[in-house]
Parts: structure tokens; sequence; C-alpha cells
């Protein structure tokens, strides 16, 4: 049981953890948009949010669609996974 | 200066706290020691990260995070730039049918002929540059986030 519990933990961490790198990379991507003047739009699920000036109709946009967003959150967690797997196996007690 | 010593791991300051309490009693209070306690304890606390097998993986999982973080925002910036470098409009991110990005030009220009294009142009040009620092910068990031393990390492 306590094993279990401690396994549970360690998969919501790692969720938590993809949550606040996600969130992260927005907000990298907005400030990214209002340096170089873009209106940003990111598609999630059947929503999509609009970044930028409200007056900014001459400027580039970039739409980030369902698909980027989805690839974006497997990428985050596939490379944590990876990382930490190869850790595991190859770790040594230091001498 | 001594509150420093509170950032150091329980172990750490169990086995070196009373003598670094008098270590620091005798040295002067300015920020160079302050700096080297604080880079001390990151190490101290990368030691006791290694010896745990798990806390190792875990530790190895959110650095693996931070630079696929990174690589996706070199993704978007280089995307940006090769859009706005191409004459495509509008230009797409897509891998067979599947649709990542697109980046769209607006029309405001076009109905001024040369001189529209030519502001244009020089607009695109200055932002290109732009992004070309941000790409650089973010370039940076991510070879310090990459060695920042071996960095540590070597502050033992």
């Amino acid at each position: 049981m306590r094993r279990q519990s401690a396994a549970v933990s360690l998969v919501l961490l790692a969720l938590l953890a993809i949550v606040i790198a996600q969130a992260s990379l927005v907000a990298l991507l907005f400030v990214f948009s209002l340096v170089l003047k873009l209106r940003l739009g990111i598609e999630i699920g059947g929503g999509a949010m609009l970044m930028g000036s409200q007056l900014g109709y001459g400027q580039p946009q970039v739409t980030l669609f369902n698909a980027a967003t989805v690839a974006s959150a497997v990428l985050t967690g596939g490379c944590g996974v990876l990382a930490a797997a190869r850790r595991f196996h190859r770790w040594r007690p230091d001498r | 200066m001594k509150g420093l010593l509170r950032l150091y791991p329980r172990s750490w300051r169990e086995r070196y706290g009373r003598e670094m309490e008098v270590l620091l009693e005798q040295m002067p209070g300015e920020l160079g020691v302050g700096l080297d306690l604080v880079v001390g304890a990151a190490a101290a606390y990368a030691v006791v990260i290694r010896g745990n097998r798990i806390l190792s993986a875990a530790g190895a999982y959110l650095h693996g995070v931070c630079v696929a973080v990174l690589l996706q925002a070199i993704a978007f910036v280089t995307f940006i730039l090769s859009a706005q470098g191409s004459a495509a409009s509008p230009a797409v991110a897509e891998l067979g049918p599947i649709r990542f990005a697109v980046f769209t030009r607006p029309h405001l220009f076009g109905g001024l002929g040369a001189l529209g294009s030519a502001v244009w142009t020089r607009t695109a040009a200055i932002e290109w540059l732009l992004g070309a620092a941000v790409l650089a910068m973010l370039i940076a990031a991510l070879a310090l986030v990459l060695a920042s393990p071996r960095l540590l390492k070597s502050l033992r």
C-alpha cells in the first residue's frame, strides 16, 4: 500500500511538473510574441486563446493548433521520462 | 551571513555546521562570501541528490523537462524567423496531414504599392534581427542548462 501511494505521488508530481513547464512555455511564447510584435493564438481542445494587442490588426499572427499543444505536452513529458529512466539505469553510488 | 547556512542540507549542517559558523565569524560579511555560500549550498544539495537513486532520477526528470521547454521555445522562434524570411504567406508548419502552426502576414501595405512594400521590408528586417537575438539568447540558455550538471559536479 505504501509503495502504491508512493508511485501515485510520483506520477502526480511528474504531471504537475509537466503542467508547470507548459505554463512557463506559454508565458515564454507570450513574451517572445510581445518582443517580436506578433499576435499569438493557441488552440486548446475546443477553445482558443488569442494573446496580443487589441489594436494589433496590422501585426502578423502565429496560430498554434491542437496538434502542437498535444505534441508539446508529449515531448515535455517524454524528455523528462527518458532522462529519468537513463539516470535510474546508469546510477552508481559515489565512490 | 550565518543564516545562509540554513540553505545547506541537514546532513551537511550536522557534520560541518558548527565548524562553518566559527569560520564565518572570522570572515568579513561581504557579498562574495554570501555568493560562495549560496553556490556551495547548491553543490551540497547536488551531492545529496546524486547519492540517492530515486532523487537522482527525479532531478534528471526535471532537467529533461527544462531542456524540452527550451527546445520548444527555440523551435517556435526558428519557425517565426523562417516564416518572416520566406515569400510564402501563410507559412505553415506541418507533418503530413497534421498542421502544427500557421504564420499569417497582414495585408495592410498591400494597397500602397512600392512604398508600402519598402516599409514592410524594413519592419520585417528589424523584427528578424530581434528574433535572431532572442534565438541566440535561447541557445545560450540551452547550453547553460545542458552544462549545469557538469558545472555543479566540478564545484565539489
